[in-house]
């Protein structure tokens, strides 16, 4: 693999790191399967192209976007949370009809299914200088700049889940019923937690528009499960269950995905081509789910946090 | 002081499968007072609790707490209140997360929860002086995680917890009802102590005639969905479950024929 694969995989990896983080959110922390990130990242695309493109607010526009980005997916977010909690909507089909109603939702912010962004100001032009000034490479810059977005947002996350409030959140996917005998309201952690999830989603299609140039509609497609895959394959890195670790973990499982896709495809014996990797991907994370299961009778392993896996009533 | 006004709880009304689980229940219990509830199953004991907790809706009557009336009020409104001990022990505590992280839940009941580190190192401090008292040596465990505790460990621990905050009323669901006869005495032991210490309002559902008797300073005896016998004072003072028993046949003119309540 070259040098510059590697640090498109890297660069790659850090921006669906916050997918990761997200997913992680939902998934592990609330318990909630939460489908709706495949409709916020394209939709967190749209919002900052078109913010970008329509010019009205000049050179601050790439950073604009990416807090409005953050907003418009904590907005999805909240219709799902709202639609599952207020009506008791299954909370995967939930998630599901946010998700397509989002399809729509995004072609109408862009007026189109794909927009460009080539040529305008991004958060990569506009920190170019403040790079070159202190000697580093183009390739480096683009992932540096990630890298501080991701770090911030996942400091974040974790200052947030250390909180009193973020207690509650972890205590709502577990055990709604004690929070609400401690007076805690699991309504409030699971709208929180989903804004927040779907904020990081829209704001991760947001960073990847303006490295690449481009918002596409159809760019939230198999989003959740490359998020899942960055959750489970960090979860198997490290045993420990802390807070901090596991959603570091995200970031690296998110990058180590990208570079395991990255070698698969540069190895031509392989006979692999880039449409295969919906495939890998849904491979690599059923046999995540099924491997604790066939471990278990085997060598002592850390089982994961909570299991996507039907629950067996215990006897 | 608590009041419960002619409560009437019926589950699935309309339905085959009507069931009048409360037919009018009153109960005013005075502030400081601990009462011990006792019944067959199906008497309506647990439904009562869970009418005071917020958990099970009423179909008519009213719950007051200090002349509020907050019969329309959620579980997790209530909580300001109500501090509660679960029977499952996989209820009262949150199993994934550490013993302090449950502390620091439990500590919060009551207050609105904000953005603050949930895990100081004061609270650490209180945290220890608290578990100390428990003499099981889990002041040394703050990080270890609450589920890895035996089922008697977890259900001082939730006692505990329901004492951190202060409430108008602790209710205890069985909470001895899946330990074994060492821990389910060291337990009660407990919890006399704890209302004692910080003079608790408490209501105890057990199936343990002996228990009902001897903790507290009042005993109400469900059945079929009514209060039957609510004792206390000297009527109650060294009264034995024969005698108990002897009261429930003058009572009812029917014998007793749940062997648990005499067993147990």
């Amino acid at each position: 693999m070259t040098v510059f694969a590697f640090l498109g995989a890297l660069e790659l990896g850090l921006i669906y790191g916050l997918v990761g983080i997200a997913v992680f959110l939902t998934f592990r922390v609330l318990d909630f399967p939460d489908l709706t990130v495949d409709g916020s990242l394209p939709l967190g695309s749209a919002v900052a192209a078109t913010l970008i493109v329509s010019g009205g607010i000049g050179a601050m526009a790439p950073w604009v976007g990416l807090v409005a980005a953050f907003l418009a997916g904590a907005c999805a977010g909240l219709i799902t949370a709202f639609l599952a909690i207020r009506f008791n909507i299954l909370n995967l089909l939930a998630s599901i009809l946010t998700m397509i109603a989002a399809y729509s939702i995004n072609i109408r912010i862009m007026g189109r299914p794909n927009l460009p962004v080539l040529g305008e100001e991004t958060i990569i032009s506009q920190t170019a200088p403040a790079f070159a000034a202190m000697d580093v490479g183009q390739d480096f810059a683009r992932v540096l700049l990630v890298l501080a977005v991701v770090a911030v947002a996942a400091w974040l996350i974790i200052r947030l889940l250390a909180s009193d409030f973020g207690l509650a959140m972890r205590a709502t996917g577990q055990n709604s019923r004690f929070v609400l005998a401690n007076g805690g309201s699991s309504a409030l952690c699971t709208y929180v937690g989903l804004a927040v999830s779907n904020g990081l989603v829209a704001m991760a299609g947001a960073i990847f528009t303006q490295l690449n140039g481009f918002a596409d509609v159809n760019a939230g497609v198999g989003t959740i499960v490359v998020g899942l895959a960055a959750v489970i394959l960090g979860e198997t890195l490290v045993g420990s269950r802390k807070i901090w670790v596991l959603i570091v973990a995200c970031i690296m499982g998110s990058i180590l995905y990208r570079i395991a896709m990255a070698f698969a495809l540069n190895t031509s014996s392989l006979g692999l081509q880039a449409s295969d990797l919906n495939l890998v991907t849904a491979v690599i994370v059923a046999l995540a789910l099924v491997a604790p299961k066939m471990r278990k009778s085997g060598f002592k392993a850390p089982r994961p946090r909570l299991s996507l896996q039907k629950k067996v009533p215990a006897k | 002081m608590i009041s419960l006004s002619n409560i009437v709880v019926t589950f699935n009304p309309g339905t085959a499968l009507e069931k009048r689980a409360l037919r009018g229940v009153s109960l005013d219990i005075p502030e400081g007072e601990f009462v011990t509830v006792i019944g067959s199953n199906g008497a309506g004991k647990s439904t009562l609790l869970g009418v005071l907790a917020g958990e099970t809706p009423v179909t008519s009557g009213s719950v007051m707490i200090d002349g509020r009336d907050v019969t329309a009020l959620p579980v997790q409104k209530r909580a300001d209140d109500v501090a509660r001990v679960f029977q499952d022990p996989n209820v009262g505590v949150c199993g994934p997360l550490s013993i302090e992280e449950n502390l620091a839940l439990a500590m919060m009941r009551g207050n609105a929860r904000g953005l603050s580190r949930a895990l100081t190192e004061e609270r650490r401090q209180q945290f220890r002086e608290r578990l100390k008292v428990l003499g099981m040596g889990l002041e040394d465990r703050l990080g270890d995680r609450i589920g890895l505790l035996s089922g008697g460990q977890r259900q001082a621990l939730s006692l505990l917890m329901a004492t951190f905050a202060p409430s108008r009323i602790l209710l205890l669901d069985e909470h001895t009802a899946a330990l074994d006869p060492k821990m389910a005495d060291f337990v009660i032991n407990l919890t006399r102590d704890l209302i004692a210490e910080f003079g608790l309002t408490a209501m105890m559902v057990t199936h343990s005639m002996g228990d009902a008797l001897s903790c507290g300073t009042r005993t109400v005896m469900m059945h079929g969905g009514r209060k039957l016998i609510d004792i206390q004072g000297g009527e109650r003072e060294g009264m034995t479950p024969a005698d108990f028993v002897a009261l429930f046949s003058k009572t009812q003119g029917d014998d007793l024929t749940d062997d648990s309540l005499l067993l147990a």
